[in-house]
């Protein structure tokens, strides 16, 4: 979500006259967009604005903080940076500037408008980003939670969710493809909430992902629709069979399970039982056999015991999964668990991630295997650090490595023979 | 401009504090302009404060006024905030939220046990007071007899008081114990709401009596 935003920072502050730099030293404003779902961080936030207050005893400089941030995070900012705003007022972030007396090319020229509040978050999107890769583009669809996981702060954040109009999301999306875009993903922070905010007048998450495959259907080019993060409570068995119609909606799903045991998803205030995460992956393994399947573990949560992990780990074994992204609880400020003893040990924290890490080597690596000798379609997006050879993504998000460096591919989706596989990677020859 | 209406659309004036018990009220703000369905919750700040809770609505659909059910916990942050709260000061609204409830259609035909603890039967008085002709029954589990909140709004028949600190409800004890005691239909559909020990342990409870994760729907309070 922050590499969206960054995208339409940078294209405001472009159509502002704005020059970007490499060096922090050299800028004369400095921003930062702010993730709040851990600690660490906010603390590095704090620590740049100390030293970025320092810098200006010596010369002009303007500071901004955006992104999520928490209330009390957002008070003591105020006393730090210039400029704190949420993304959704992007859009005034021009006047922001324009009030500290700063001239740019585009300031002379841009009447300062105030809109309503209720239509800031539109603005936001309506700013055209200035996308980082030309193969690989992020489309915000939706903003804010309305779930209430008590480990998490994004709804007193990010606020409550918003859809996006059905026909720019999927205007943005035609034009990324027509530009040749190949991996487009579909943001938000519950992206298959998308359109009950608007209580009928607005499509479904998988009335949109049917216009996106339709429109898919009739482009000349070949690309991969990804969508992340959906929650299980608003996931459907429709959802399942339109990804499983169209080509061009990737077949790799990552639906977040955090905990493999009831009484924690309770104690989360997850709102879907493992019967119902079971049963939508039952949908995705009958409808779309060849999908990858990533999920996100939280372990060591207030209330979770031995016995409750050990439920995880059979999740883990029961479903599994290609990747997924654990993370060893930490309370935050804002969030619900955060009033609530952090009673689990720093050390079996460590272990539990672990162990499951071990589990998700085989279960990855079991996958992998099952692809020797096949050939599959690669989006290279990069080069691999140690030899130096390309490397790329699988449809399902599988990293594969190149047997030689080829940067024409960059960018590229190209078909390639798996002749090696280990865990969480596979490796690859271009045919 | 409306009355109710206050400098910003999330804004509502406390209209009424109504004291329940020695550390339990509700806030009483103004209807006019907030549609939500029973069983859903809101998000409550103090305008000018920086913290928000959520709160199950307490009043009805078709109740004159947005109502939420508070108990002030002693060591609290935020509800000694709104303890202090006085008739006339500002509230930040957000929401309504959620999928807790009730569809219209099933409250006229369906079969209801509805299980709360202390400030968890928030939800079920609003979907009470919303469908008048549901077919329920509700077991609310207390410490105190005095935390049975407006119980005299609930026939007799339909609610049970577990109380667990005296002997003065119906039952004496938590309302996991009375809920081993009891027998149920098998087309009947379970609401629980409170924290999430006693959500846990009843789901167990009804699981093993043989009932269907899907008849049971849970609304967690933390």
């Amino acid at each position: 979500m922050n590499i969206a935003d960054s995208e339409r920072v940078s294209s405001v502050l472009e159509g502002m006259g704005y020059e970007k730099t490499d060096n922090e030293e050299d800028a004369s404003l400095l921003g930062i967009l702010a993730c709040s779902v851990r600690q660490k961080p906010i603390d590095k936030v704090y620590n740049k604005i100390a030293q970025w207050n320092k810098w200006k005893n010596k010369r002009n400089l303007i500071t901004f903080v955006s992104g999520c941030l928490l209330p009390a995070d957002k008070e003591k900012f105020l006393k730090t940076f210039d400029l704190i705003f949420p993304m959704s007022e992007l859009a005034q972030f021009p006047d922001m500037i324009r009030e500290y007396g700063v001239v740019t090319p585009a300031g002379l020229k841009t009447p300062a408008v105030l809109m309503p509040k209720n239509e800031h978050i539109t603005a936001m999107w309506h700013i055209k980003p200035k996308y980082q890769s030309t193969y690989e583009a992020f489309v915000p669809i939706q903003n804010g939670c309305d779930k209430f996981c008590t480990f998490c702060a994004v709804p007193y954040t990010r606020g409550r969710e918003v859809s996006r109009p059905s026909d720019e999301i999927i205007e943005e999306v035609r034009n990324l493809v027509n530009q040749g875009y190949k991996s487009i993903t579909l943001l938000g922070q519950n992206v298959n909430s998308y359109g009950l905010d608007k209580k009928g007048e607005e499509i479904t998450f998988a009335g949109l992902l049917r216009e996106i495959g339709e429109f898919g259907r009739t482009s000349e080019h070949e690309f991969w629709v990804y969508f992340t993060s959906p929650h299980p409570q608003d996931m459907n068995r429709e959802v399942i069979e339109v990804i499983a119609s169209f080509d061009c909606l990737a077949k790799q799903i990552h639906l977040p399970m955090q905990s493999g045991d009831e009484k924690v998803l309770i104690k989360m205030n997850r709102r879907h039982s493992m019967d119902k995460y079971r049963h939508i992956v039952a949908d995705i393994r009958e409808l779309i056999p060849q999908a990858t399947l990533f999920t996100d573990i939280i372990v060591g949560f207030t209330g979770e015991g031995e016995a409750e992990f050990q439920h995880t780990i059979d999740a883990m074994e029961e479903f599994k999964f290609n990747m997924a992204y654990i993370a060893m609880y930490s309370p935050r400020p804002g969030a619900a668990s955060f009033r609530w003893e952090d009673e689990v040990s720093q050390e079996d924290k460590k272990d539990r991630l672990h162990r499951l890490s071990e589990i998700l080597k085989i279960t990855s690596h079991d996958y992998n295997e099952s692809m020797l000798g096949k050939l599959v379609r690669l989006l290279v997006n990069g080069t691999d650090r140690k030899t130096g050879f390309s490397t790329g993504l699988t449809e399902g998000k599988v990293i594969v490595r190149l047997d030689r460096r080829d940067d024409s591919l960059m960018g590229q989706i190209v078909n390639v023979k798996i002749t090696s596989a280990s865990f969480l990677s596979m490796s690859g020859e271009v045919v | 401009m409306r009355p109710d209406l206050q400098m910003d659309e999330s804004f509502y004036k406390v209209e009424e504090i109504r004291t329940l018990t020695g550390n339990a009220f509700s806030l009483k703000l103004p209807k006019a302009r907030f549609a939500f369905k029973a069983g859903q919750h809101i998000s409550l700040g103090i305008v000018g404060g920086n913290q928000s809770r959520e709160y199950s609505i307490y009043s009805g659909e078709n109740d004159e006024n947005l109502e939420v059910l508070v108990k002030e916990v002693e060591s609290g942050y935020f509800t000694p905030q709104l303890r202090r709260l006085k008739v006339g000061r500002m509230v930040e609204v957000h929401g309504p939220f959620g999928k807790f409830g009730m569809e219209p259609e099933a409250a006229k035909t369906g079969k209801f046990v509805f299980i709360a603890s202390g400030t968890g039967i928030a939800p079920f008085r609003s979907i009470v007071r919303t469908y008048p002709g549901i077919d329920y029954q509700l077991i609310h589990g207390v410490r105190y007899a005095e935390e049975a909140y407006d119980s005299h709004e609930y026939e007799n028949s339909r609610y049970v008081l577990c109380t667990s600190r005296e002997n003065k409800g119906a039952y004496h004890g938590r309302l996991t114990g009375y809920l081993k005691t009891c027998t149920f239909a098998p087309e009947t559909h379970f609401d629980l709401c409170g924290n999430s020990n006693m959500i846990f342990d009843a789901l167990e409870i009804l699981r093993e009596k043989g009932f269907d994760r899907d008849q049971i729907h849970c609304e967690v309070y933390f």
